[in-house]
């Protein structure tokens, strides 16, 4: 008899239907075959399935099984089909049918319960789409699922529980749909007002938070770039709904949504060490995987010790950085994952890191200098925005002085700002496709950032004096447009522009 | 413009005398037995020598200070002579030609070759400044460690006085003041703050004798020169005179500009002491700048 139990199947973020067909023959010799393009993992299928129906003290027919995934000629890849399977030939046990409108996804464990599978939120996404209505789909995945309105998300414990279900002895609850309505702020490691001194270095971070905008940091070993940047979470505004639901796909794609969670809805600070491969940070992988770039994706991307990044890396990143996302291209597929991260960057002046210490002295010769600043590529530096260099600061200066300590901001009020500029962002990029001044095109900027005379005419005279080439002076314009949001005013005025001519990009040198 | 090449024997009438005598009564060292050269090669050239030599990794204030020191002591007519090397000697180069004084640079490799090669905008403008390259290794040999030394000892020997800008202990610039003091010349140093890791061996040449330069009076006192009319008008510091008197900023602006006249600042440390957020400060920043009052250098705020 055969039965059509139906799944999904996720290349990248895209979801296509897969039928997994279970034929148990009475004709033939007892077998179990799978067929249509498995992996090694779908494989395998066949000993988890098998074992884990003797677990549930269910006879295992003895007789030839043939499962087909449908369409053939679609890589089918995972574990999430082990559930499909088993149902399959459960119906042909216990004689059920499977209900109408079903999708089925899961991972089996030998005992027989189900475990966390990757790609509930996808299936969900993709059954709204296409009118299903049923989703059974392991327990600690079906938060992930119930994301989505209109849709039964059964919550499948073990192959007991299903088959009790299907044959009417004891219904399974299905999750109730949520609705996430707080979309929470971010946690940091550090609040803003734990970082003493680096006062400009702060505002850099706030503006940088505002407008979407690339920052990198350049200072000695021990001058607090980590600390700033592990603070910056903390000012971050809230992901909104469209952005949380985007996340949450790349973090269910990736199977980095955690046993039980349900929707993303902190933006995300990622950190990545050098050693990082380039499939690990850009994404990649004979089934193409999202990297590190595209779990940033509407949060922040921190690479430390950006000079010790491999050239290849860096390269690699500048297509996301000016569209937003990645196309992985394989022989056989090719899959896009977004990428619209904030990049912050933090890198020591030269090879011994003291050429901008105050009072411990650099060893390193000019050669080693000038070769330690140019392995981060000039087209990389060219879509940084602000450009800080951060000096450490003395502790004992901040006991028991005031007014140093009345500077110290905590992080929710500096938030506070953020949020209402993001805000005037987003309503005036509601008809242009993007959210943030970062992401300002050229024609953007003509249209969104037109400068009063006296602006112009200020902007003019530094692009003179400090030698602005014509893609920084756009920048200049995008950093100070965030500037006069934060300001809450409708035009850049001249101090707006003063101010943004403070983080173009410069020299180090030793102090 | 001719660039004039060739070698010079210790027997020949054109051998610098000031270099022959350095040598005359030592028997640990010698003094180079040819000398290769680029440039105009004249007795006018080594009349008045100084030698000005400084750390590889000069600080923004010893920048300044042989800037304003050693382009008085160029312009009055004294030929400035360096070692070429990044840093302390490049400055005290490209003082020089700015000023459109002459200079003579000693390298420590062969004639033909430019090192440190990203200088060769420099050294082209010292040939044009009617300056001179000289070196006792022939072709384009590679600089070694002992090189530098033996560079070194011509730098001391072909001037009258060595000035030290800045050195940390233990560096180059010592051992030339180490040769000059052999030599029995006279030895400048500037001073700096005892906190600053380059300026530790200026202060001890200055413990151990060394006379401390302030001015550049100074040491044209010691070469008998009256610094001319032309010079006082370049000088920096009546520069800042004139700059104070146009100032009249405003009240902030002028709080800045007293404060940075005293001590270059970092942005940070300035708006705690003034108590202004940071965003205000860095407007009032730029706009000086803008209006040419002060620089920024590395992390810090100058006065121009």
């Amino acid at each position: 008899m055969l039965i059509k139990v139906p799944s999904i199947a996720n290349l990248g973020l895209e979801t296509i239907k897969v039928d997994v067909e279970v034929n148990v023959a009475s004709r033939g010799l007892p077998g179990f075959d799978i067929v249509g393009l498995a992996d090694k993992a779908v494989a395998e299928s066949k000993d988890r399935v098998r074992t884990a129906i003797l677990s549930s003290e269910i006879d295992f027919p003895q007789k030839k099984i043939t499962v087909n995934m449908a369409p053939a000629d679609i890589p089918k890849e995972g574990s999430m089909y082990d559930l499909p399977i088993a149902v399959g030939i459960l119906s042909n046990v216990i004689n059920f049918t499977i209900p109408e409108k079903s999708l089925f996804l899961g991972e089996l464990s030998l005992d027989g319960s189900l475990r966390h599978t990757k790609g509930a939120f996808l299936m969900a996404l993709f059954a709204k789409e296409f009118g299903f209505e049923n989703l059974f789909v392991p327990k600690d995945s079906a938060n992930e699922a119930a994301c989505i309105k209109g849709l039964k998300v059964f919550p499948i414990e073990s192959l007991v529980q299903i088959c009790e279900h299907m044959t009417g002895q004891k219904d399974i609850k299905p999750v109730v749909y949520r609705k996430s309505e707080e979309y929470f702020y971010s946690k940091a490691e550090f609040d803003m007002k734990e970082v003493l001194g680096q006062e400009q270095a702060k505002r850099a971070m706030e503006i940088a938070a505002a407008g979407g905008h690339n920052i990198i940091m350049v200072g000695s070993p021990g001058s607090g770039k980590t600390m700033l940047a592990r603070a910056l979470p903390g000012i971050l505004p809230p992901l909104n709904e469209v952005e949380s639901l985007e996340v949450t796909k790349i973090f269910s794609a990736s199977g980095d949504i955690p046993p039980g969670g349900s929707l993303i809805t902190q933006r995300q600070f990622r950190s990545p060490h050098h050693t990082a491969s380039l499939a690990g940070l850009v994404g990649g992988g004979s089934k193409p995987q999202p990297g590190e770039i595209s779990l940033a994706h509407r949060g922040v991307l921190f690479l430390d010790e950006f000079n010790e990044f491999p050239r290849s890396i860096m390269e690699a990143m500048r297509q996301p950085l000016e569209d937003g996302y990645l196309t992985i291209s394989r022989a056989k597929q090719r899959v896009i994952y977004p990428a619209d991260f904030m990049l912050v960057a933090s890198a020591n002046p030269c090879p011994c890191g003291y050429a901008m210490h105050p009072k411990k002295a650099c060893t390193c010769s000019q050669n080693q200098i000038a070769k330690y600043q140019k392995r981060i590529s000039g087209p990389i530096l060219d879509r940084i925005d602000l450009h800080i260099g951060v000096m450490p600061v003395d502790i004992e200066e901040f006991k028991g002085n005031q007014q140093a300590s009345q500077f110290l901001e905590p992080s929710d009020k500096i938030r506070d700002r953020v949020a209402s500029a993001r805000k005037l962002q987003q309503a005036r990029f509601a008809d242009e496709g993007i959210h943030c001044n970062s992401q300002m095109k050229n024609s953007d900027i003509k249209k969104y950032c037109k400068l009063l005379p006296e602006v112009e005419q200020i902007l003019r005279q530094a692009s003179l004096k400090f030698n602005l080439s014509a893609r920084s002076y756009m920048k200049v314009i995008k950093v100070a447009r965030t500037i006069s949001d934060l300001d809450n005013s409708k035009e850049i005025m001249a101090n707006h522009m003063a101010e943004a001519l403070q983080y173009k990009p410069r020299t180090y040198e030793s102090a | 413009m001719v660039i004039h090449f060739g070698e010079i024997e210790v027997t020949d009438k054109k051998y610098p005398k000031v270099l022959k005598e350095a040598f005359k009564n030592l028997i640990d060292s010698q003094g180079p037995k040819k000398l290769y050269y680029k440039g105009d090669f004249s007795d006018e050239i080594f009349k008045n020598c100084l030698s000005v030599v400084g750390s590889r990794h000069l600080t923004t204030y010893g920048r300044k200070a042989t800037e304003q020191i050693v382009s008085q002591v160029a312009l009055a007519g004294v030929t400035i002579v360096s070692g070429f090397m990044y840093g302390g000697d490049e400055a005290a180069h490209s003082a020089t030609v700015k000023c459109g004084g002459r200079t003579i640079a000693v390298m420590p490799c062969g004639i033909n070759r430019i090192h440190p090669e990203n200088q060769v905008k420099l050294y082209n403008e010292i040939l044009e400044k009617k300056g001179l390259i000289i070196s006792e290794y022939e072709g384009s040999a590679q600089p070694q460690n002992y090189t530098y030394v033996q560079r070194d000892r011509i730098v001391a020997g072909l001037s009258k006085a060595v000035l030290v800008t800045e050195a940390a202990l233990n560096s180059g610039s010592l051992i030339t003041a180490s040769y000059a003091k052999k030599f029995g010349k006279k030895i400048f140093a500037l001073p700096g703050q005892i906190t600053s890791e380059v300026s530790k061996g200026t202060l001890k040449l200055i413990k151990e004798g060394a006379e401390p330069v302030t001015d550049a009076k100074d040491i044209l006192d010691f070469y008998k020169i009256k610094p001319s009319d032309a010079v006082n008008v370049s000088n920096n510091f009546s520069k800042q005179v004139a700059t104070k008197a146009i100032f009249g900023g405003k009240g902030l602006e002028q709080k800045i500009f007293e404060q940075l006249k005293r001590e270059p600042m970092k942005v940070d440390d300035m708006a705690r002491l003034f108590f202004i957020p940071i965003a205000e400060l860095g407007t009032i920043l730029t706009m000086m700048q803008l209006k040419g009052f002060i620089n920024q250098e590395g992390d810090k705020y100058f006065i121009n």
